[in-house]
């Protein structure tokens, strides 16, 4: 109760500072069905603030996307709690995810609508109306120069247009955190820059990102605090030049191949 | 009310979109009213005109009366068969034998057997069968009163009960070819217009991976499934719509006094038929998105929802094996459309209170699909596989 208590003292004055957006803590799911037990996330704990973007790196079944998914309130963790804002995600997932803008493991996009008219569906979903929502729908448009696919249906769009559409539709109603799982997967050089020109323009305006992945140029490149996550706990944390002094190293890569104690499932 | 507003728009928006979903789920209402017309078209042909038969005799000079009185029934015999029908008609070869001694036995008054050949399995020869049969039977009954008659018997004696037939059936219950068809149609209509659409909405949107991001946002579980609901529910209205309003005026174009009967769709029936059949379409789209969403893939959720087809097909069937029907049968869905829909079609009045229950039964079957599926949506098993 103690341990619980005194977290709580470091939340409450975390938040007072205005600094934890999205917290994890000792978060536990294991999947069961007839013949095993499968645990994801074994008791991991973390936090991303504003202003920072925060990189999940880990190896495949590592866990992030179940820890991710539990964030979206799509699953109920075992134990253990996430907060988005002070929102409990599993307790108000709605709530939790009106503060949240997600890119999520697998994204499609609706083959039979314009670009447009998903952003704006998915800025009516967020419950914008009227000149609110046109604003906001032609400001993310021209945020990441997408005016000449607005108007056109997605069947077709390249996996780079693909990206962006679904960036546009996750981001139009200007949410505080920003959530992407593996965004950078099956994009050439140019979408990637795109990606992080737009991630880092969203953090200078203190936004809370948090985003998982494989590719450890690109978190190194890209992430101001790493968080390595291995058999569904937290292996290490830190800012990518403290991971190698951490583990000796002067590669991330090499550092994480050492922290996580396997280069089992690394992808690169 | 934004986000149901906006969940709504996007599913008809797409629903509209799919150009060869659209169609099939349409192009029933279309189809439907050109089947029945021609199908009943050729059935009062078949009921009423009497169409020349052709018949391989054996012996035919040894009972010209009978073969004379034949051939005034429009039974002719086999070598005057006009070329294009020959083949036909030889392949039915459908044999009359009449033996050499026809003169002898019938001065002597001995019984005569006269032998009737012929696949009597074959659908299609069932009526010229019976012609035959009948105009034999007349030949032999003719000659038989004239016995009588010449020795002084009155032929009434052979007739002491005569029965008369009065048939109560309204005149339009008489159209029982057309309103049977329609019936079913309208029942697979408001079942199988949708389906695609339905298809495509559940386990469509799950394979392009587009659930996901739908489930990520802040919106009721419940009103996602409602609006794919509706959506699909309303393509079917559409369908059956254009199929009813269509037949009303294809009916037109068969003459129907010809076998007695009268068909029309007046402004009553066609009401009372869309209120029972808007309630099947949401139930129809209730449990084609409940495949949609159990099923693993698009290919399997096809295959299961083309099972659900039955539901409409069998109903009805099984409808008429049951002698007497318990009361429950009026008030499940589709069983009680379905009876609805026979009485409407024969004429009787409405009753409202059946209907009234098997709707208002209808819908609480679609509030408890509707339910199952948003709290399926929330499960770990869906989201777990999504990817």
């Amino acid at each position: 109760m103690l341990g619980r208590h005194s977290e709580r003292v470091i939340y409450v004055r975390a938040k007072w500072w205005g600094l934890i957006m999205i917290e994890v803590n000792n978060l536990r799911k294991s999947f069961k069905n007839k013949k095993q037990t499968v645990v994801a996330l074994d008791g991991l704990s973390f936090q991303a603030r504003d202003g920072e973007i925060t990189g999940i790196l880990g190896p495949n079944g590592a866990g992030k996307t179940t820890c991710l998914r539990t964030l979206y309130g799509l699953l109920q963790a075992d134990e253990g709690y996430a907060t988005i804002d002070g929102i409990n995600a599993s307790e108000n997932p709605l709530g939790a995810r009106a503060k949240l803008g997600i890119f999520p493991d697998k994204f499609g996009l609706y083959e039979r609508l314009t670009a447009y008219e998903q952003i704006d569906y998915f800025a009516s979903l967020h419950g914008m109306t009227g000149n609110d929502k046109k604003q906001a729908i032609e400001r993310v448009i021209a945020d990441l120069d997408i005016q000449e696919l607005a108007h056109r249906k997605s069947a077709g769009f390249s996996q780079g247009q693909r990206m962006k559409v679904t960036l546009a539709q996750a981001l139009v109603h200007s949410p505080q955190n920003f959530v992407l799982d593996e965004p950078t997967r099956g994009l050439d050089v140019m979408s990637t820059r795109v990606l992080r020109n737009y991630l880092n323009k969203f953090k200078e305006k203190g936004h809370c990102i948090l985003f998982s992945s494989h590719v450890m140029q690109e978190v190194a490149a890209l992430c101001d605090r790493v968080i390595i996550v291995a058999d569904g706990k937290l292996a290490a944390q830190g800012t990518p030049q403290e991971l190698c002094e951490l583990a000796g190293e002067t590669q991330l890569e090499e550092a994480f191949v050492k922290l996580i104690g396997s280069d089992e499932g690394v992808a690169a | 009310m934004i986000q149901f507003k906006a969940l709504l728009l996007k599913e008809l928006k797409e629903a509209f979109r799919d150009k060869r979903a659209l169609m099939v789920a349409l192009s029933m209402g279309f189809l439907m009213p050109v089947v029945i017309v021609a199908m009943s078209k050729f059935m009062i042909k078949q009921a009423v005109e009497t169409p020349a038969i052709y018949v391989k005799f054996t012996g035919a000079e040894y009972a010209p009366k009978m073969v004379k009185q034949l051939k005034d029934a429009n039974i002719l015999a086999f070598a005057d068969v006009p070329e294009s029908d020959k083949k036909l008609w030889d392949k039915r070869s459908v044999e009359v034998i009449i033996p050499e001694t026809f003169a002898q036995d019938l001065q002597e008054g001995k019984r005569i057997d006269v032998i009737l050949r012929a696949d009597y399995s074959e659908k299609s020869l069932a009526a010229p069968l019976r012609r035959i049969e009948r105009e034999v039977r007349n030949y032999s009954r003719s000659i038989g009163y004239k016995r009588l008659l010449v020795r002084g018997i009155d032929i009434k004696i052979l007739n002491p009960v005569q029965l008369q037939e009065q048939d109560t059936s309204q005149p339009s219950s008489n159209a029982m070819i057309i309103s049977l068809m329609l019936g079913l149609y309208l029942l697979m209509g408001a079942f199988v217009s949708g389906q695609s659409i339905a298809v495509d909405a559940s386990a469509g949107e799950r394979e392009r991976n587009v659930l996901e991001m739908l489930l990520c946002q802040p919106v009721k579980t419940q009103n996602i499934v409602l609006a794919k609901l509706i959506s699909s529910a309303l393509i079917a209205t559409l369908s059956i719509s254009i199929m009813l309003s269509l037949t009303t005026i294809a009916v037109g174009f068969v003459d129907l006094s010809k076998i007695g009967a009268s068909f029309s769709l007046d402004f009553p029936t066609v009401g009372a038929l869309m209120i029972s059949l808007v309630p099947l379409c949401f139930l129809a789209a209730a449990l084609q998105l409940f495949v949609g969403f159990q099923a693993k893939t698009f290919k399997e959720a096809q295959s299961t929802v083309a099972m659900l087809v039955m539901v409409p097909t069998m109903i009805p069937l099984a409808l008429m094996f049951i002698e007497s029907k318990p009361d429950w049968i009026e008030w499940v869905p589709v069983s009680g459309q379905s009876l609805i829909m026979e009485d409407l079609f024969k004429g009787l009045p409405i009753e409202w209170a059946t209907l009234a229950t098997t709707t208002l039964l209808t819908f609480v079957a679609v509030t408890g699909l509707v339910m199952a599926m948003a709290k399926r949506l929330q499960s770990e098993k869906v989201i777990q596989s999504l990817s």
